[in-house]
């Protein structure tokens, strides 16, 4: 049951991200994500189209490509996978205008007795993002359009990357 | 020995509508100096992104042929992105200008595999290309038209000229114009 909770929850962001023109999804699986990840691979109503990719900066890259080309991508990604991105984040992304939708998982959120390998990044995602001026949203699955939507506005009105936290399961 | 400008200028004389992304460092300030184009996009850091990019807009722009330029020190950096050309399959050539060294820092020596042709070709890209002279970049000169990746390993001196100029437009200006470029229904009246 909680399963199809998530595989709902999935697909309410998923067809929200549609909604708003995302064309195209990439990025590394995380189990925080499985149920996005489940309904992309298997190719999912909303239409969205997703390419594999090896490492975090990698999926930025493409997606970065993706947006300059005129489509809308958005990436997926665990916390581990920031430091990673920081590099493209700071010298492409930042410096060519170019913003990306990025969805990434909170592992190690302080409180949740996650794996020791989370605990530091965990503790620090929020100031990392802030310390970056990159704007981000916890998501709430109460509120998934509504979350989905003001991550698109933060990242159309600040023209940065937008990160929509991810705590638990999605 | 070939010079990079040289493989540079043949692959473009083939592709001439197509869209390129070349890395960091001295390929993208050659390229700016000698064949700036509307359609050019250079990465001005994020080493190792040049084809992950260049992929992004194929995926974007179905068709449209796409180059990435790499050296040998940015596909070093990140060999993964060879997968790319199996999962997208798309037109995009992949050249590496292989001069051995990191020349754009001062020429310290690269780490790479012993076969980088051999790591292409397993990595998913259908067809792979050598070239070390300029008999050899006939092999390259049937670009047009290609619908599946191709991924040219270059061999290359060493550049003897200074880098020239830095690339004088910002990082926003060289994207407005490669959208431009990309949007415009016949992108070869933007050339030269």
């Amino acid at each position: 049951m909680a399963a199809t909770n998530v595989l709902e929850d999935a697909s309410a962001v998923l067809l929200r991200l549609a909604f708003h023109g995302v064309t195209h999804a990439t990025g590394v699986p995380c189990s925080y994500l499985k149920g996005l990840f489940a309904l992309l691979e298997t190719g999912h109503e909303s239409g969205i189209r997703y390419v594999r990719a090896p490492r975090e900066d990698t999926a930025l890259g493409l997606a970065s490509g993706i947006a300059v080309g005129g489509g809308f991508p958005v990436v997926l990604m665990q916390n581990s996978g920031l430091g990673y991105s920081l590099n493209v984040l700071t010298s492409f992304n930042l410096i060519y205008d170019v913003p990306l939708l990025v969805v990434v998982s909170w592992r190690g959120e302080p409180g949740t007795g996650d794996a020791v390998e989370h605990d530091v990044i965990g503790a620090k995602l929020p100031d990392l993002l802030t310390l970056f001026d990159l704007p981000h949203e916890v998501f709430d699955k109460a509120d998934a359009a509504g979350c989905v939507d003001r991550c698109v506005k933060l990242m159309s009105t600040t023209g940065r990357p937008a990160f929509l936290i991810v705590r638990g399961g999605l | 020995m070939l010079t990079s400008e040289t493989v540079m200028r043949h692959v473009l004389t083939a592709l001439p509508n197509a869209c390129v992304v070349s890395t960091c460092g001295y390929p993208s300030r050659e390229l700016y100096n000698s064949m700036d184009r509307p359609g050019n996009l250079y990465l001005l850091g994020s080493m190792g992104m040049a084809a992950p990019v260049a992929y992004g807009i194929a995926a974007a722009r179905p068709g449209r042929p796409v180059v990435a330029i790499d050296g040998d020190g940015s596909i070093a950096m990140n060999l993964g992105c060879l997968a790319l050309a199996a999962e997208l399959a798309l037109p995009v050539v992949h050249l590496v200008l292989d001069n051995g060294m990191h020349q754009s820092t001062g020429g310290q020596s690269t780490v790479l595999p012993n076969d980088l042709a051999a790591v292409a070709s397993g990595a998913g890209y259908p067809e792979v290309v050598t070239v070390r002279s300029p008999s050899d970049l006939a092999a390259v000169d049937g670009l047009g038209g290609r619908t599946t990746p191709l991924f040219i390993h270059a061999i290359v001196a060493a550049r003897t000229a200074a880098a020239g100029h830095r690339i004088r437009q910002r990082p926003q200006e060289l994207v407005g114009r490669v959208r431009a470029f990309l949007d415009d229904s016949a992108p070869e009246s933007l050339m030269r």
